[in-house]
């Protein structure tokens, strides 16, 4: 009893702090939208590391990742005086992003380039995994290989998916959003959203057979 | 259940996305079937081999160099202007009351309500105060040693006040000055003139002359930089009531389509507002270089799907089905 009625007001509290986030966040938008420059850096701070962190995986490239980081903002900036609170700001600035992220992926499916690891900006290879803490005292060479190998292939059978399924990849799998949330944010339906995870991992799964 | 659309199903689960009841059926039906016992097994498999890919943090020099760009570009831009602010105030406030209709309904019987019996009472009030007001404005005028100003080209009023226990009135009011300047169509002075006419001449005419003008110097790579030229002419394409200035402006505005967003967005804004149907047409012969723009696409098919003419409908499927396949 003293428990469910601890959940209970845990439930209260996350509830109120919610909502008083939102009421924040809308103060904010709302003074952004009448000028404000200090209102619309608080905005920023709020979303940039996730926005940098969804360029830098889909695109692979430090640069490219800041390009979009740049596109994007200066985009909510021009426009955040058409936002009219009909879907979350969360929602609104990830719409901004994945259509930016989805037109570099169009781009360089035309250009036809290949890029399966990460560079940095002055072009030089990023470990990733080698920036995942290892709780193994000792480090086994080739089984870093192996993994540093594999996640190359990854990389190549994600990069044959269409820009649309893989960003539905990207959003479902390593950013963890909900089917409906990806659905709103690329402008179709839910249903659509779990059509097309579907259909990249049927993709993946033939790309990647070998490897099982 | 069949297997094709467990198979989804399993898909929808491993990611945790399946309704409680669909779990309940998608368990049954994989007790009873080894293909999707295995198909679920390769599903969570591909998960876990996903992960091997993982996602890497943005470092500390990555976020600083990002922020520092961005505040660099913000501080380059200049403030809106107030047609601008005013502009998508007022679209929001149409937003909102295009949403709810009911609403709307109500505020038009509430505001012509309020003015049926505001008129009334003004009018009543109005024939029982005029007996009075007739004599002692003779009375003013007699006694009144100052003669009225000649009243041309009254800019506005700034101050209206009753002297206590009188019917004079002081008002206070700005006038305009005529004048005349003429310079090349490089000068600052002449293009800022021009930018002011194309926003507030209130003769259509007028503004046609200035944002032809000033379409021309954009045609002709004059200058036309995106704060100024470019911005007049995405204010005139947006707001103008006159369809002519607002060709103009969009003809103004073809060179910079591909390079500049804002002004492929305020293209694509046309195409989908304007109500004329010859500036959504050329709308859309503007936007067709730029294929590998989301943006454009969707705009396109929704305008394919839902313009109110049929001519355009099919000018904006054919250029659909010149671009890549749209995913």
């Amino acid at each position: 009893m003293g428990g469910a009625s601890r959940q209970g007001k845990d439930d209260a509290v996350r509830n109120r702090e919610r909502v008083q986030s939102r009421a924040h966040e809308a103060e904010l938008i709302r003074e952004a939208q009448a000028g404000s420059r200090a209102a619309f850096d608080a905005l920023v701070r709020q979303y940039e590391h996730q926005v940098l962190r969804l360029a830098l995986h889909l695109t692979g490239s430090e640069h490219d990742a800041e390009d979009i980081y740049q596109d994007a903002f200066l985009k909510a900036y021009r426009y955040i005086g058409n936002f009219r609170f009909e879907c979350s700001f969360y929602t609104w600035i990830y719409r901004i992003v994945t259509n930016l992220c989805l037109d570099q992926l169009r781009r360089r499916k035309t250009r036809r380039e290949d890029r399966a690891v990460v560079v940095d900006r002055a072009g030089d290879e990023i470990d990733v995994l080698a920036s995942i803490s290892d709780n193994r005292s000792f480090s086994d060479p080739a089984r870093e290989l192996d993994r540093k190998l594999l996640g190359e292939k990854i990389q190549e059978a994600l990069e044959k998916l269409t820009p649309r399924e893989r960003m539905v990849f990207e959003l479902k799998h390593y950013q963890g959003l909900r089917l409906r949330t990806i659905g709103e944010m690329l402008n179709t339906t839910e249903e659509t959203a779990k059509n097309t995870l579907f259909r990249a991992t049927k993709k993946l799964r033939a790309q990647l057979a070998g490897l099982r | 259940m069949n297997c094709e659309l467990a198979q989804e199903w399993i898909v929808t689960a491993a990611y945790g996305e399946l309704a409680d009841e669909q779990i309940h059926e998608l368990e049954r039906h994989i007790s009873g079937c080894a293909k999707c016992q295995e198909e679920r097994e390769q599903a969570l498999a591909l998960k876990a081999l996903a992960d091997a890919h993982p996602v890497a943090e943005p470092t500390p020099n990555l976020m600083a160099r990002a922020r520092l760009r961005l505040d660099e570009a913000l501080d380059t831009l200049p403030p809106k202007h107030w047609y601008e602010r005013l502009g998508e105030h007022i679209l929001n406030n149409l937003a909102s009351l295009q949403a709810a209709p009911a609403a709307a309904l109500l505020l038009v019987i509430a505001g012509a309500g309020a003015g049926v019996v505001g008129g009334y009472e003004f009018a009543q009030g109005r024939a029982a105060h005029e007996a009075v007001a007739q004599a002692a404005t003779s009375q003013a005028r007699a006694s009144s040693a100052t003669a009225l100003p000649e009243l041309a080209n009254v800019a506005g009023i700034s101050e209206i006040v009753r002297r206590p226990d009188s019917e004079i009135v002081d008002v206070s009011y700005n006038q305009l000055v005529p004048r005349q300047i003429e310079g090349s169509l490089g000068d600052p002075a002449i293009r800022q003139l021009l930018m002011l006419a194309s926003a507030d001449a209130s003769s259509p005419r007028v503004r046609n002359d200035s944002v032809s003008l000033l379409a021309a110097e954009c045609r002709a790579g004059h200058s036309c930089q995106p704060s100024g030229i470019r911005d007049a002419l995405m204010a005139a394409l947006r707001y103008d009531k006159s369809a002519k200035v607002r060709e103009k402006a969009l003809e103004g505005l073809e060179p910079y389509v591909a390079q500049d967003v804002r002004v492929r967005d305020s293209v694509l804004e046309a195409l989908l507002n304007d109500s004329d149907p010859a500036i959504r047409t050329e709308a859309i012969n503007l936007l067709e270089p730029v294929e590998a723009d989301t943006s454009v696409r969707q705009v396109l098919y929704s305008v394919s799907n839902s313009d109110d003419s049929p001519q355009i409908r099919n000018v904006s499927r054919q250029v659909l089905s010149r671009m890549p396949e749209i995913q």
